[in-house]
């Protein structure tokens, strides 16, 4: 042991203590106040409600500058999960981010199916919210070119749409931590091993997938995570910067969205599965969806540390698609941290905007 | 000024960080085995059968007791949807008539900033 490092120095002890009896009396009295409130307002960057229908909502956010880029950018988000994740605070928010720096933004949200969207299979997502949405945001804006921005499986359903509609209106793809092989999410692919998970008896008895067993299956990819969040939050709970931030983010990962059942009932026999996408044998309403198709100029960001969507099943999409201009970007972080916080404010959102400003006039 | 080796609440914020990173790991290659999936596979199906006898069960007491069934309600709903969808369209189609013939509308009606934005040139200030 180095001697100095091993040195105890007594001289700060008094200090020390002074200072953990009063984080200790602050713990007290901010822990009072983290229950007796309800956290910061998240999403709340103006917008309006372009279109709503069952579990799909069109939201144009107001611009926020002088002038635009002529290139509308549609957002899809994942369909487990919110879309405030991009739209947290002020000063935090991608969607406030991409306003100022002159976007015209659209995101197309999700909330949770009602029972009888049990029946909302791929072919609604893929072949009728996305084109729908993208036609929406043509007339409201305008403009002919669209460009798309996919957030997890949102990316997934933007890769369907843009090998679909190869053709179509996407003028440029963004995809943040999209899996395309699903072998490689060892963990999934073992929770749902065909030869154990009964995946139409889940279906047929609940309908929607229920957004617990969504949660759960998030968790159990690091068990011990939340009872150490939870220890963190109460060492910081003096720290109202701390606070605020693990509010933010403990609120949006708590707050899961259902699956439509027929949904999910392809993603896991399709995609976890038969590994369709990977293997170039995917199709959604018997139409084939390649990859090889989509030839727009593309960006994926992955994450270095994504648990969720791990590095080995989003490699290979770069080298997959058919896009000559394309780009895949490694940045330190998380699956979350990569697109929201501190790390993406200083990493991702600039990277994105000195890509996609170059292909958007 | 402490050092971090004799700091105790630094002492205590790494044995934590690496109790967590322990466990993750010990229990993920637990749940990576094929015996782990069959076990928590069993567990939920389990759960989702007695979810469904249930339901049936509900079903068969509504009908006693003279209440729509979920099917009746979940029809109904449909039909709701329905409605709304069109509704939607009605709404959409109205905003796109508003806004050509100039009428102020529900959705906010300021003027859009022109569509002339550049990219700031290689190392400039952004336009």
């Amino acid at each position: 042991m180095n001697a100095s490092a091993g040195t105890l120095d007594f001289a700060s002890i008094p200090e020390r203590i002074q200072s953990e009896v009063q984080r200790a009396i602050q713990r007290s009295i901010k822990g009072v106040e983290y229950f007796s409130t309800s956290g910061p307002t998240l999403g709340s960057t103006p917008k309006d409600v372009l279109h709503s229908r069952g579990t799909m909502s069109l939201y144009h956010y107001r611009p926020q500058s002088d002038e635009l880029y002529r290139i509308p950018v549609l957002i899809v988000m994942a369909t487990t999960n919110r879309g405030y994740i991009l739209d947290l605070v002020p000063g935090q928010s991608f969607i406030e981010f991409l306003l100022k720096r002159g976007y015209d933004v659209y995101m197309l949200d999700w909330s949770a199916p009602r029972p009888e969207e049990k029946s909302l299979r791929m072919e609604d997502y893929v072949l009728d919210f996305i084109p729908d949405c993208v036609r929406r945001v043509q007339q409201d804006s305008g403009e002919t070119d669209v460009s798309v921005i996919g957030y997890c499986f949102g990316g997934v359903l933007s890769l369907l749409y843009g090998s679909i509609f190869h053709d179509g209106p996407m003028k440029n793809l963004i995809c943040f931590t999209t899996p395309i092989d699903f072998r490689e999410m060892k963990l999934f692919s073992n929770f749902s091993d065909r030869r154990y998970f009964d995946v139409d008896r889940l279906v047929d008895s609940v309908g929607n997938v229920p957004p617990e067993m969504i949660l759960s299956s998030f968790e159990m990819l690091r068990p011990a995570s939340r009872t150490a969040s939870q220890i963190q939050l109460w060492e910081n709970i003096w720290n109202d910067e701390f606070v605020k931030s693990y509010r933010m983010f403990d609120r949006w990962a708590t707050d899961t969205l259902p699956l439509a059942g027929e949904y999910f009932r392809t993603i896991t026999k399709d995609l976890m599965w038969d590994n369709k996408l990977f293997n170039d044998t995917m199709s959604v309403g018997g139409r084939a969806a390649k990859l090889e198709n989509i030839k727009v100029p593309i960006l994926h960001a992955v994450a270095e540390h994504d648990h969720i969507v791990p590095y080995d099943a989003a490699k290979h999409l770069i080298t997959k698609i058919g896009s000559t201009d394309k780009e895949e970007v490694m940045l330190k972080g998380g699956h979350v941290s990569l697109v929201a916080g501190a790390n993406a404010i200083k990493r991702l959102w600039p990277k994105l905007d000195s890509w996609l400003g170059k292909r958007s006039t | 000024m402490t050092d971090k080796i004799n700091d105790p609440v630094a002492m205590w914020q790494k044995m934590v960080g690496e109790m967590e990173q322990g466990f993750n790991s010990f229990a993920n290659k637990a749940m990576a085995s094929p015996e782990f999936s069959q076990a928590m596979n069993r567990a939920g199906g389990v759960a989702a059968g007695a979810q469904k006898q249930l339901g049936e069960l509900m079903e068969k007491y509504l009908v006693t007791m003279n209440l729509p069934s979920r099917e009746q309600v979940t029809g109904l709903a449909e039909r709701l949807q329905s409605i709304e969808g069109q509704i939607g369209e009605i709404k959409s189609m109205l905003s796109q008539m508003a806004a050509s013939s100039g009428v102020a509308q529900g959705i906010d009606t300021t003027p859009r900033p022109p569509r002339t934005k550049r990219p700031p040139s290689e190392g400039g200030e952004q336009k």
